[in-house]
C-alpha cells in the first residue's frame, strides 16, 4: 500500500513538474512569439496627400504631406521619434505639424523637427503620455522619384532612454516622377492649359496633358503596328507573286486554286478573318503567339490583294516586250526575270504601296482579340482618362506613317508618268500590228 | 458573255518538205532571173517557205506561201495592210505558230516536230519591230548587251565592248547610256538594230521598221540598214513600204496580197513594169501618197 501510494505521489509530482515545465515554456514562448506586446508605440496608418493635378496619385519627387499617427501604449511616454523612408525621399525643407490626443482631449506637445535627408527626428519638449495619439503632418516632404509603394518606418527613444524600433506602416504608392511626369506637371501649373481645358472640345479630345501621356504610352503599340506590318509584308510579296503567276497559269486546277484563294479572301472582311485565326486556332488546340499570329493573318490577307495587283501589273506589259526579248532568243524565265518583273515593279509601286498604307491601318483590328497595338494602348488609356485624347494620339501615329507615304506614291506616279511619255508608240503597236498581218 | 465559238478551219493538205538539195535546185532555178544575189555553187537557200498556210480563228491570212531566201540576199517584201506579210515574218522566228506547210532554216525544218528549240532558233533570226520594242527599264547600252548575257552567256565586259561597237555602227555611240524615253523614236529603232545585230544572227527580219516614225526619222534608220545590207552582208527580209530603200538595196522585190504572194522579181522590174494588176495598183497608191 505504502509502495503503492509512495509511487502514486511521485507520479503526481512528476505529472506537477510536467506541467510547471510546459507552463512556463508556454510563457517563454508567448513572449518571444509576441514583440508587439513590448511595442509600445504602434504605428496606425501614413498616408500622402495626393499632389497630382486632377488625379489622385502620389508622384515622388514632388511636393506632398505625410501623415503619420502613431499611439502610445500603456506604461510607455515617448521622447522623440524618427520617421525614415527609403532613400531617395527628402524630408529636407519639410515643416512637421505635431498633434497629440489623449481620448479625445487635445493635449498641447512642443517639439522639434529635425530633417536629414530620409530622416526625420522629432524631439518632444515633454514626453508623449501613455495611452495618447500622436499625428505627425509634415508638410512638403518628398518620396522618392522612382516610385512604388513605399512604407515608413524608423525608432523612438522612451522616457528610460532606450531606443526601440518603430513597426513599418502600410504602404504609400507613390508615381515615378519620370521627364515626362514632370511635363504633365509643368503643363498643369500653367494657366494656358487650364484655359485649354476649359473648353469642352478641347479638353475632350486634345487635352495638352493627355497627349503628352499618351504619346509616350502609346509608342510601344506603335512599335508593334510596324512591325506586324513590316514583318508580314515580305511575306505577304512572296505569296502575292506566287499566286499571281499561279493565277496566269496554263494549268487549270492551278489557276482553280489561285482563284478561290484570292476571291474569298478579298471576299471577306480581315476583321472577320482575324476572329476565324484567333477563335479557331485555339479551339483545335493550336496556340499561337498572338503577335505572330497576328503578322500571319495579315500577311495573307495582303497577299490576295497584291496578287491581283502583281497580275494586274504583269498583264500590263505589252505584248511586245515578250515578243522583244523572245526574238533574242531568251527563255520565259529569262524574259520574266530581266524583262517584264523590272518592269512590273516600277508601274505596281504606287499601287503596292497604298496596299502597305492599308494594311498599317488594319492592323488596328488586332486591337479587338488582344494584340497590344496602337488602338490596344489607345482603347485602354481612354478606358482610364474618361478622355478621348488618346484616340487623337493614336491618329496621329497613324499618320506620321500614312502621310510621308502618301506623298511618296504621289511623287513615284509623277516621276512615272514622266517617264511613261515618249517610249515610242506604243499604243499603236498591238493594234496595228495585228492589223498589219 | 459570248459563248466561245467552236472554230473549225480547213487545215490545207500540204506535200512533206522536199529534200535539200532537190530544194536548192528547184529553188535556184525559180529565182536566178528574179533576184539580183549573186549565187555561189551548190548554194542552198538559208531560209525555205514551202506551202505556208497561217488562220487566225476562221480566217486564212496566209495561203500556200512559198519563198526562198538566199544567204546574203536582201528580200524586200511589199503589199496592202492585211496581205499577211507580217505574220510571214513572224512565222519565220516562230512569234506566230504556222497552221500549215514547211519552214526550213539552214534545211532544218522548224515548223511541226515540236522538237525545234525555239529559243535556240531566235537566236539566229534577229527581229527589228516596227515598234521598236526597247526595255525601257534599261539603258540603250543594256538593251544591247542583255540579249548577249542572258542568252550567249558572254560576260558583261565582253557584251559592254560589243554593244559599244554596235551602238556605234549605228551612230548613237554617245548616247549608250541613255534610256529609251530619252531618246527619238528614230534613235530607238536604231538601238533595236543594234540589239539585234549583236546576237550576229544569220538573217535579220524587219516588221516595218520605219512605219511608226516621223519622215523626218526614217533616213536615219534606213542608212543603218543600207550598211548593214551593202557592207554587212546580211541577210534580210525587209517587210516596208520605203521604195526608195527597196529599189536600191533590195536584191527582190516580193509582193504579197491577200495571204499569196502575187508577184516577185528584181525591184526595178516588180516597180517599173509590174506584170500583175494588183502590184500596179497597190505600186501607183503608194507613190501617190
Amino acid at each position: 500500500m505504502t509502495q503503492r501510494n509512495t509511487s502514486l505521489a511521485r507520479r503526481m509530482a512528476q505529472a506537477l513538474v510536467a506541467c510547471a515545465v510546459a507552463v512556463s515554456m508556454a510563457f517563454c514562448v508567448g513572449v518571444a512569439l509576441a514583440p508587439a506586446g513590448a511595442q509600445a508605440l504602434t504605428t496606425n496608418k501614413a498616408t500622402a496627400r495626393p499632389n497630382e493635378q486632377g488625379g489622385d496619385g502620389v508622384i515622388g519627387g514632388e511636393n506632398t504631406r505625410l501623415t503619420w499617427e502613431g499611439t502610445v501604449d500603456a506604461g510607455e511616454q515617448v521622447e522623440s521619434i524618427t520617421l525614415s523612408l527609403p532613400e531617395g525621399a527628402s524630408f529636407d525643407g519639410s515643416t512637421t505639424r505635431i498633434t497629440v490626443l489623449e481620448g479625445l482631449n487635445r493635449v498641447s506637445v512642443d517639439g522639434t523637427a529635425t530633417p536629414a535627408g530620409d530622416t526625420l527626428k522629432v524631439s518632444f519638449a515633454t514626453p508623449i503620455p501613455e495611452g495618447s495619439l500622436l499625428r505627425l503632418e509634415v508638410t512638403d516632404m518628398k518620396f522618392p522619384e522612382a516610385g512604388g509603394d513605399y512604407a515608413v518606418g524608423g525608432s523612438y527613444v522612451n522616457q528610460a532612454g532606450q531606443t526601440e524600433a518603430l513597426n513599418d506602416s502600410p504602404t504609400v504608392s507613390v508615381i515615378a516622377n519620370t521627364p515626362l511626369q514632370r511635363v504633365v506637371t509643368w503643363l498643369d501649373g500653367q494657366a494656358w492649359v487650364s484655359a485649354w481645358n476649359s473648353n469642352a472640345f478641347l479638353g475632350m479630345f486634345l487635352k495638352p496633358q493627355l497627349i503628352v501621356t499618351s504619346l509616350a504610352t502609346l509608342f510601344p503599340g506603335w512599335l508593334l503596328c510596324l512591325l506586324i506590318v513590316i514583318v508580314a509584308y515580305p511575306f505577304a510579296i512572296a505569296l502575292g507573286l506566287a499566286f499571281a503567276f499561279m493565277k496566269m497559269s496554263r494549268h487549270k486546277p492551278v489557276r482553280a486554286i489561285a482563284i478561290v484563294y484570292i476571291n474569298v479572301l478579298r471576299g471577306t472582311p480581315l476583321f472577320l478573318q482575324i476572329y476565324i485565326a484567333f477563335f479557331g486556332l485555339p479551339m483545335l488546340g493550336v496556340n499561337i503567339n498572338n503577335t505572330i499570329l497576328g503578322i500571319v493573318v495579315m500577311a495573307i490577307n495582303s497577299s490576295a490583294y497584291l496578287a491581283e495587283i502583281f497580275r494586274a501589273g504583269i498583264e500590263s506589259i505589252p505584248v511586245g516586250q515578250y515578243e522583244a526579248a523572245a526574238s533574242l532568243g531568251m527563255n520565259r524565265s529569262q524574259t520574266m526575270v530581266s524583262i517584264i518583273l523590272p518592269q512590273t515593279v516600277r508601274r505596281v509601286i504606287p499601287t503596292v504601296t497604298s496596299d502597305f498604307i492599308m494594311s498599317y491601318k488594319d492592323t488596328s483590328l488586332l486591337s479587338s482579340v488582344g494584340v497590344m497595338e496602337l488602338m490596344m494602348f489607345a482603347k485602354n488609356l481612354t478606358t482610364v482618362s474618361g478622355n478621348i485624347t488618346p484616340y487623337m494620339a493614336a491618329a496621329i501615329f497613324y499618320l506620321i506613317v500614312t502621310l510621308p507615304l502618301s506623298k511618296v506614291v504621289g511623287n513615284i506616279e509623277k516621276r512615272l508618268a514622266h517617264a511613261e511619255k515618249g517610249t515610242g508608240p506604243r499604243p499603236k503597236t498591238t493594234g496595228e500590228a495585228t492589223e498589219n498581218a | 458573255m459570248p459563248r466561245k465559238k467552236h472554230v473549225s478551219v480547213d487545215i490545207p493538205e500540204v506535200p512533206p518538205a522536199l529534200s535539200a538539195e532537190e530544194a536548192a535546185a528547184r529553188a535556184y532555178e525559180h529565182d536566178k532571173p528574179l533576184t539580183k544575189h549573186s549565187f555561189e555553187s551548190h548554194e542552198h537557200p538559208i531560209v525555205r517557205i514551202e506551202h505556208l498556210n497561217k488562220s487566225f480563228d476562221e480566217t486564212l491570212v496566209l495561203k500556200d506561201v512559198n519563198l526562198d531566201v538566199w544567204p546574203g540576199e536582201v528580200v524586200v517584201v511589199l503589199g496592202p495592210s492585211g496581205s499577211g506579210k507580217s505574220t510571214m515574218l513572224r512565222c519565220i522566228n516562230l512569234l506566230e505558230t504556222p497552221t500549215a506547210g514547211h519552214i526550213l532554216i539552214e534545211d532544218e525544218e522548224i515548223t511541226g516536230s515540236g522538237k525545234t528549240d525555239v529559243n535556240k532558233l531566235r537566236q539566229n533570226l534577229g527581229m527589228v519591230f516596227q515598234s521598236f520594242n526597247l526595255f525601257p527599264h534599261l539603258t540603250a547600252k543594256e538593251n544591247v548587251m542583255i540579249g548577249q548575257t542572258k542568252v550567249l552567256g558572254k560576260t558583261k565586259e565582253e557584251a559592254e565592248r560589243e554593244a559599244l561597237v554596235q551602238l556605234d555602227a549605228v551612230g548613237l555611240g554617245d548616247r549608250a547610256d541613255f534610256t529609251p524615253a530619252q531618246l527619238s523614236g528614230g534613235q530607238q529603232q536604231r538601238v533595236a538594230i543594234a540589239r539585234a545585230v549583236a546576237m550576229h544572227p544569220d538573217v535579220l527580219l524587219f516588221d516595218e521598221p520605219t512605219s511608226a516614225l516621223d519622215p523626218e526619222l526614217v533616213r536615219g534608220v534606213l542608212d543603218v540598214m543600207r550598211d548593214l545590207a551593202e557592207n554587212g552582208g546580211m541577210t534580210m527580209i525587209v517587210v516596208t513600204h520605203e521604195m526608195g530603200f527597196a529599189r536600191d538595196v533590195a536584191d527582190r522585190a516580193v509582193f504579197m496580197e491577200d495571204g499569196v504572194v502575187v508577184e516577185q522579181g528584181l525591184p526595178e522590174n516588180v516597180f517599173d513594169h509590174p506584170e500583175n494588176e494588183r502590184t500596179a495598183e497597190f505600186l501607183g497608191s503608194i507613190q501617190a501618197k
